[in-house]
């Protein structure tokens, strides 16, 4: 905490002196400055989906040359006249047809059986492993935000990170970076003008001087209070000159992507966008929700890099799928699956080396009728931070995993 | 790996905890802070007539209140039309949804017994449940009616009652839990958020128990649980090392002779009640104490808010208020009478949608209600509800030029001048400290009380201003929203 607590005092002095001088603008101006440099990894972003609930893997990249699958999923199962086909054994639900085309371009890699070791079925301790890429122990920081922490970028930049949606997702918490968590350009701000300057000012001038009392979580509201009051004013100014160039789906996802094609439009700097897209717990018949939620992600992921081609950072941009777990080879009674292990994961963009990257694990190899992974997630990661990111994976993720070849 | 573990944060209050006297009697000095404290934490705040009060008794007085508490005399289901499901029109589902809301949020709001609302809320964030999948807006009025019951009664009563909850039968699939194919969600979310932790069972544990669970449906023409014989598993289980024909009652009650599970919700409820992260040393005072009482939360409540531990320094202002708890506290502060649209959607965008949690593990709340759309939410709540009574004169070409929120409905509370209670309108250090206390009970620095006594007294740019009546309720108003923008407000 001491080092968040420091920084909190830092920039209030920063934001407070500003104030005094000059508009609230000029300093957007400035964070604005720092950006990237063409064809280093500077540039370069990650976008994270988390496809949160559990997606059936399964019935996502479908192993439909194996009768196992359709033994497995006699309700449930995708007819093979319905697959989209990427080779002799393997073909995408037909609800992400969108994505053949990027698979085509080369820029859709496709990594099969990945999880981690002694695999949980709790949706909220696996969300939390992914998230903070620790299997082994409880963290309190996310992976992306020891990225962040770590990574050297300008600490005037607000904006490093950015989450889409109202809640913080654990992946992007940092000991010194405060992420914002935005669920809608239109709503983040003060809706009242009164008194802006004033609660900014009541705002900061508490930091340095005494409460009358002690809270565990005061330095934490002081620091979201500040941050959010200065992001909320400086980011429709940073991103008033991008001009979607397709149409976004209207969904909550859709315009969540937009607004990131909006950042990244805009050169923010920003190195890791979060945004989730669920639930996909299909206990209960499964067809009908996780259909139309792959569409949703598909016809997102369409439009998202077709707008960033316009804009010409289609190539500066990589897009990681995770979901906490995949589910059950065996269909249950309502048409459902029930929590499993071992997913594929979706790596898109124009850094990525396209293909399918390992073996889809065995549906008769099972254990306790969940698929076992081979690729561990962490080796996702490092090879994202590593060939991607341009940092050393090693002092994010603990230990050093072997890199794996999905980024050219 | 314990539930201990599963939860370890930074926001554990410095210092050091006294296990010996942590949960002996505080017979401390009984201040207003406290009382207001108090009622922050044992309901949804108070109103200042309500602080008043409580600090005018005693500790244990206004303890007594708010535990043995009578019937009320409430609503005990919304007066509106709560059709739902096929055949229903979309818009009326939507209006049954927002009158089961607003049902919910004027209770919390109008209630003579506190401390049973707020438990009503923290049940309904622990067996969590929402609408959809089968499960309706009277489904779920019954089911917090259930809660309202047993708000303080016997954990192991609740815990069985909500097994054959309608609303929960959906909720977690319970209702499609059957002989042929057991459905594993209610088994797994029993034990792993509702009564133990992840750790303290297998997954073999998990199966068994869920063919124990089956044979339960819900009558779609009543609404109502069934049990079904012929979709019940009968046969043997073998259960966290036992042996038998066990059915869910069975389950339920080799659980709860788990000694995980006294301290699996004695956790929850120190966290939900008293501070973040607390010792494994509290903890296990507390569930020793609720082990042994049979699950008694009367007693238990009885004991922790009574205690050393909740009045010291260490659990003041140590929790995160919830945007229910900023939702309803600044109504009581302003003296509204009811909640009514578009408070519901206002709750929403501070990240609670009522009667609505995320998913199964409920809001988790601590931090993860600070992001800063959150925050900003919370800042344009208090704005927006300030400003929903303003006086007609006020309405108008030069309300923009004020920059106060566009007028809302009319609402139903005390006038600028109420809150000011009697003070002197033309001492603007004095209506400072009037409305510092109203919002944070005078938790506030010096600085911060110097920017709402220089707000008062000048203009926007600089030049000095005298309080009069005429100026008076846009001071008020104003100096109100920023002291509720204060980052003491967001601290239970």
């Amino acid at each position: 905490m001491g080092s968040r607590r420091q920084f909190i005092v830092q920039s209030v002095g920063a934001f407070a002196g500003f104030l005094a001088v000059d508009s609230i603008f000029s300093r957007a101006a400035r964070a604005a400055s720092g950006v990237y440099t063409a064809g280093s990894s500077a540039g370069r972003c990650l976008v994270v989906v988390n496809l949160q609930g559990g997606n059936d893997g399964l019935n996502t990249v479908i192993p439909y040359a194996d009768p196992n699958y359709y033994r497995a999923r006699p309700s449930i199962g995708v007819a093979q006249s319905e697959i989209v086909k990427l080779d002799a054994d393997l073909g995408l639900n037909p609800n992400l047809a969108d994505l053949k085309e990027l698979f085509d371009a080369q820029r859709l890699a496709i990594l099969q059986g990945v999880h981690y070791p002694n695999p949980i079925l709790s949706h909220f301790r696996s969300t939390e492993i992914w998230q903070t890429a620790a299997p082994d122990r409880y963290v309190t920081d996310g992976w992306a935000g020891r990225y962040l922490d770590d990574a050297q970028l300008p600490a005037n930049n607000l904006f490093k990170g950015v989450a889409i949606g109202p809640v913080l997702p654990k992946m992007m918490i940092a000991d010194k970076t405060d992420v914002p968590a935005i669920a809608d350009l239109r709503t983040f701000g003060f809706n009242g003008k009164r008194d802006e300057q004033r609660q900014a000012d009541m705002i900061l001038n508490g930091a340095a001087d005494l409460y009358p009392f002690e809270s565990p979580y005061l330095s934490l509201v002081q620091d979201v209070e500040h941050d959010a009051h200065a992001a909320s004013l400086q980011l429709p100014q940073l991103v008033a000159g991008y001009k979607p160039a397709v149409e976004f789906p209207k969904t909550p996802f859709g315009q969540g992507l937009n607004l990131i094609s909006a950042i990244v439009n805009a050169g923010l700097g920003t190195k890791v966008f979060y945004i989730s897209l669920g639930s996909f717990d299909t206990h209960v018949n499964q067809r009908q929700r996780q259909d139309s939620l792959l569409a949703q992600f598909a016809g997102g992921m369409k439009a998202f890099y077709a707008d960033l081609a316009v804009h010409k950072s289609d190539d500066r941009v990589v897009t990681m799928t995770f979901s906490e777990f995949g589910r059950r080879v065996e269909e249950n009674a309502n048409r459902g699956t029930d929590h499993g292990t071992a997913a594929p994961m979706f790596i898109v963009g124009g850094g990525v080396k396209g293909g399918v990257y390992g073996d889809h694990p065995s549906l008769t190899d099972l254990d306790f009728g969940n698929l076992k992974w081979h690729t561990d997630f962490r080796s996702v990661y490092a090879t994202l931070l590593e060939r991607w990111l341009g940092v050393s994976s090693t002092p994010v993720l603990g230990s050093a995993f072997p890199t794996l070849s999905f980024v050219s | 790996m314990s539930a201990d573990q599963s939860t370890v944060s930074q926001y554990r209050p410095t210092g050091s905890l006294d296990p010996a006297s942590a949960l002996s009697p505080y017979a401390g000095a009984w201040t207003p802070k406290l009382a207001a404290h108090l009622l922050r934490r044992a309901g949804f705040g108070g109103s200042s007539a309500e602080i008043d009060r409580a600090s005018a008794s005693s500790m244990n007085a206004a303890v007594d209140k708010l535990i043995n508490f009578g019937p009320d005399d409430l609503p005990q289901s919304p007066d509106a039309d709560l059709s739902y499901g096929k055949g229903v029109p979309p818009a009326k589902q939507r209006a049954a949804n927002i009158a089961m809301q607003l049902w919910f949020l004027n209770r919390l709001l109008q209630t003579a017994n506190p401390l049973q609302e707020r438990m009503v809320a923290f049940w309904s964030n622990h067996f969590t449940s929402a609408v959809g999948g089968g499960a309706t807006p009277t489904m779920l009025v019954n089911q917090y009616d259930l809660f309202r019951k047993f708000a303080l009664g016997k954990f192991s009563d609740l815990t069985h009652e909500v097994a054959s909850d309608p609303a929960m039968l959906y909720y977690l699939n319970g209702a499609q839990n059957n002989k042929k194919r057991p459905n594993e969600n209610f088994a797994r979310e029993l034990m792993e958020l509702f009564t133990l932790g992840v750790g303290n069972y297998s997954e073999d544990d998990v199966r068994e128990s869920a063919r124990a669970f089956t044979g339960w449906t819900v009558n779609r023409a009543t609404g109502e649980a069934r049990f079904v014989p012929r979709l019940h598993d009968d046969g043997t289980k073998t259960f966290l090392g036992q042996t038998g024909t066990f059915n869910g009652d069975d389950i339920i009650d080799i659980i709860l002779r788990q000694p995980a599970a006294g301290r699996f919700v004695a956790h929850k409820i120190l966290q939900a009640f008293v501070y973040d992260d607390p010792e494994p040393e509290l903890v296990a005072a507390a569930a020793d104490q609720f082990s042994s009482s049979g699950y008694d939360v009367r007693a238990l409540m009885n004991t922790l808010l009574r205690s050393n531990v909740f009045y010291s320094p260490r659990a003041y202002r140590a929790l995160v208020k919830s945007p229910l708890e900023v939702a309803i506290g600044t109504l009581k502060t302003l003296g509204a009478t009811a909640v009514i649209t578009p408070i519901d959607g206002a709750i929403a965008a501070m990240g609670q949608i009522p009667m609505h949690p995320p998913n199964v593990a409920g809001w988790p709340g601590g931090a993860q209600w600070l992001t800063q759309s959150t925050v900003l939410a919370r800042l344009n709540f208090v704005n927006r509800v300030i400003n929903m009574n303003r006086p007609a004169k006020t309405v108008g070409p030069n309300a923009g030029t004020t920059g106060a929120a566009a007028p809302g409905p009319a609402m139903s509370m005390a006038s600028s001048t109420d809150w000011l209670g009697g003070v002197a309108m033309t001492d603007g250090a004095a209506v400072a400290d009037r409305v510092l206390w109203l919002t944070v009970q005078g938790d506030a620095t010096l600085s911060q009380r110097g920017e709402v006594i220089s707000y008062l007294q000048t203009d926007g740019v600089g030049n000095p201003v005298t309080l009069n009546g005429e100026n008076i309720d846009e001071k008020i108003r104003g100096a109100m929203s920023l002291a509720m923008a204060l980052p003491s407000y967001q601290l239970a």
